[in-house]
């Protein structure tokens, strides 16, 4: 074998390093020309890995309609940069960082998750770029964003309101509520209690508990112990499976009452604990509502079946086509000018629109247009929280998701 | 696209003097920290709430935190290895580090809890304009990054390093020789803990946010990952280590821009794989990794 030399690895290594960070600029021709970069941060790995691929390709989608459609700004195109945000917060702040700078993106859109949104939000600001959010905690919004932070999604507390509703509806008289020690849980789990005292009923018991845990025997048996009619359980994916594990072994009956990205998460939930230890969890989401225009015609570009319930791509979309919107209200690309562009072409008022395409034609020729998207009727407060945007009600019975209603904080 | 790579640099900085802090307790003086990611985080929120609650400046503050580092190592080694050997002492680390992850996770009114703690000062952060700020931050982890490994050189070359390579190769050795093991372990940590302290700290002022998600597992991973490619027990070549690691993982998101046919998803999953493979081939043609430990050598002619 041949003698390594300290100079020798030096050498080697160097040139290994160089290519990859040869590599954006060979493509630099290709990033400077007359397209308008877009960063798409999306989890495609992580504990919410499932859902990156639809809103991906509801990206792509929505940029090649509007592209083929001749583009924004006296036909300049939009350039996607998709990358996965692997669910984790250090890995959000370094992308926003390459989208800025490497890319010279002005709108950085998806962010699935509020560690991943908390984190880039001070990036976002200090730059003056954009940043579109699919998260839920209401951090994300508030204290000074400059107008430069935008949530495509229900603010938390809302959820709290719509699920707090339906349960006292449902007619449970005591329930025990158990949450994941997690920035957008702990809203809705106070908005729930609150108005189940507020109603006059009783909570039995009421427990945070920690994410990655092996078992949650001793959680399960201090809230499902007390026989409660019904368990509200807030959390994510992994922790409800262990979760309802043991409430099947422990022969506990409460109902129970959770969130669609924990007792579906695209079939996984089901997938993971069979239908029997599934039967009659009742699950809550904030969706789009699928009889809105908007949301058929974004059912058309995906391709996809008229009964097919999107939960995030739809956002996707929306964030999309609002950049494109503002930056064609304000004849730039620069986030400082379109940003400000934003709330006149969501909320009005001028003529109610639910097409991107027909919107960026009535914008050139200067008529003022209120946008309706396929995620919602997006409209926003000045601080950027989105509003209109209802949550679907599921009921699982036989393995199947029943869908029982929509609705509206 | 400068930008970017002064800010990844900046990255290497920090994650090359967790990886020396890692080196020195492990490769140097054979005491494994599988608690790395909890001692991490405690540097980073100790720097941070110093600074937010304490109304310390970013010095004192990145002081403070080495030295509370410092000491929560210094008594995770004493407690621990008075009573017991070597191998309970790697369980040790890693229980107290997920214990430090769950208090910052769940005592809301320190730390805040999952929301974590946002708008960290940055050293100097009003003087210098934000668009030359990268720089000066990169300016700063630099020239620790080299004040850790003259420190960390210095204290190999030392009488006190002999003593860390022996009890790293036999204790009863050592003992003896007359060398108080349990002192110098002790030592050894703590002084592994003040440097975790400063990367910590250094952490905290490049995200100017922190939760505790930011200190999984993973972070350990990363550290011995960056110690073995580097060889265990060479300072200079834990940087290269570290380097090599951040190369790969941020490096590797530009395969895209150079092969259009890898979809997003693809590439998310084909990424970790490519991350796996080069350090199996490291393994393999360098199973030394990229540098020797220090050894005195005289010629005699």
């Amino acid at each position: 074998m041949k003698k390594l030399t300290r100079r020798k690895v030096l050498k080697r290594l160097g040139a290994a390093a160089a290519l990859p960070i040869a590599a954006p600029f060979l493509n630099l021709a290709h990033a400077q020309g007359a397209s308008i970069p877009i960063g798409v941060a999306l989890p495609f790995t992580g504990n919410a890995g499932a859902y990156g691929p639809d809103m991906a390709e509801a990206a792509k989608r929505t940029a090649a309609k509007i592209n083929s459609a001749g583009g924004i700004l006296g036909g300049r195109k939009l350039e996607l940069f998709i990358e996965d945000s692997e669910s984790s917060a250090s890995v959000a702040a370094n992308l926003s960082q390459k989208f800025i700078n490497v890319h010279k993106c002005q709108a950085l859109v998806g962010y699935w998750g509020t560690p991943e949104g908390m984190s880039s939000r001070p990036i976002a600001v200090q730059n003056k770029v954009v940043l579109m959010v699919s998260s839920a905690a209401n951090a994300i919004t508030e204290g000074d964003t400059q107008g430069y932070v935008w949530r495509f999604q229900m603010k938390a507390t809302d959820w709290g309101i719509v699920i707090g509703r339906a349960v006292q509806r449902l007619g449970f008289k005591n329930i025990g509520i158990m949450g994941l020690q997690n920035a957008f849980v702990l809203p809705i789990m106070k908005t729930v209690e609150d108005q189940m005292k507020t109603a006059g009923r009783t909570v039995t018991g009421s427990l945070i508990y920690n994410p990655e845990q092996p078992s949650y025997r001793a959680e399960v048996e201090r809230i499902f112990g007390k026989k409660p009619e019904a368990v509200c359980c807030f959390g994510l994916l992994p922790d409800f499976v262990s979760i309802m594990k043991e409430v099947y072994r422990g022969g506990f009956d409460s109902k129970v009452i959770a969130l669609s990205i924990m007792a579906d998460a695209e079939g996984k939930f089901i997938e993971a604990v069979g239908p029997q230890v599934a039967e009659g969890i009742r699950h809550f989401q904030p969706m789009p509502d699928t009889s809105a225009p908007g949301y058929k015609k974004f059912l058309k570009l995906m391709g996809a079946p008229d009964d097919r319930v999107y939960l995030f791509p739809p956002n996707t979309h929306d964030q999309i086509a609002v950049v494109a919107m503002a930056m064609e209200k304000a004849k730039s690309p620069m986030a400082v000018d379109w940003s400000k562009q934003i709330i006149p072409v969501c909320n009005g008022p001028g003529q109610n629109i639910d097409d991107v395409v027909d919107a960026l034609k009535l914008i050139r020729a200067g008529k003022p247009v209120n946008f309706s998207g396929a995620g919602s009727t997006c409209d926003f407060t000045p601080n950027g929280d989105q509003l209109g945007r209802g949550m679907g009600h599921w009921i699982i019975q036989g393995g199947k998701n029943v869908f029982v209603e929509y609705a509206k904080p | 696209m400068i930008s970017f790579l002064i800010l990844i640099s900046t990255v290497v900085c920090f994650s090359a003097i967790l990886a020396l802090a890692l080196n020195f307790q492990w490769g140097l003086g054979g005491m494994v920290n599988f608690g790395m990611a909890g001692l991490y985080a405690l540097g980073t929120y100790s720097c941070a709430l110093l600074m937010l609650k304490g109304g310390a400046n970013t010095f004192f503050a990145t002081l403070g935190a080495m030295a509370i580092v410092a000491a929560a190592c210094g008594v995770i080694a004493l407690v621990t290895l008075r009573v017991t050997e070597e191998d309970y002492f790697a369980i040790v680390t890693l229980g107290v580090g997920e214990m430090l992850r769950l208090v910052a996770l769940n005592e809301d009114w320190l730390t805040k809890g999952a929301l974590g703690l946002t708008g960290i000062p940055r050293p100097l952060g009003d003087v210098i304009a934000p668009e030359y700020y990268q720089y000066f931050l990169l300016g700063l982890s630099v020239a620790l990054l080299a004040g850790t490994v003259w420190f960390l050189n210095v204290i190999a070359r030392s009488p006190f390093g002999r003593i860390m390579r022996a009890l790293r190769e036999d204790d009863v050795v050592a003992a003896t020789l007359g060398k108080h093991v349990l002192w110098a372990r002790v030592r050894i940590f703590a002084i592994g803990g003040a440097i975790i302290g400063l990367a910590g700290s250094l952490h905290g002022f490049y995200y100017q946010y922190i939760d505790p998600t930011q200190f999984s597992n993973i972070v350990i991973a990363y550290a011995f990952m960056a110690v073995i490619a580097g060889g265990r027990g060479a300072h200079q070549g834990v940087i290269w280590g570290a380097a090599v690691v951040m190369v790969l993982l941020e490096g590797s998101r530009f395969m895209k821009d150079l092969i259009p046919v890898l979809d997003s998803d693809q590439l998310a999953a084909i990424r970790i794989i490519i991350i796996g493979i080069g350090l199996i081939l490291l393994l393999v043609f360098r199973p030394q990794g990229f540098m020797r430990e220090y050894r005195l050598q005289v010629n005699f002619k």
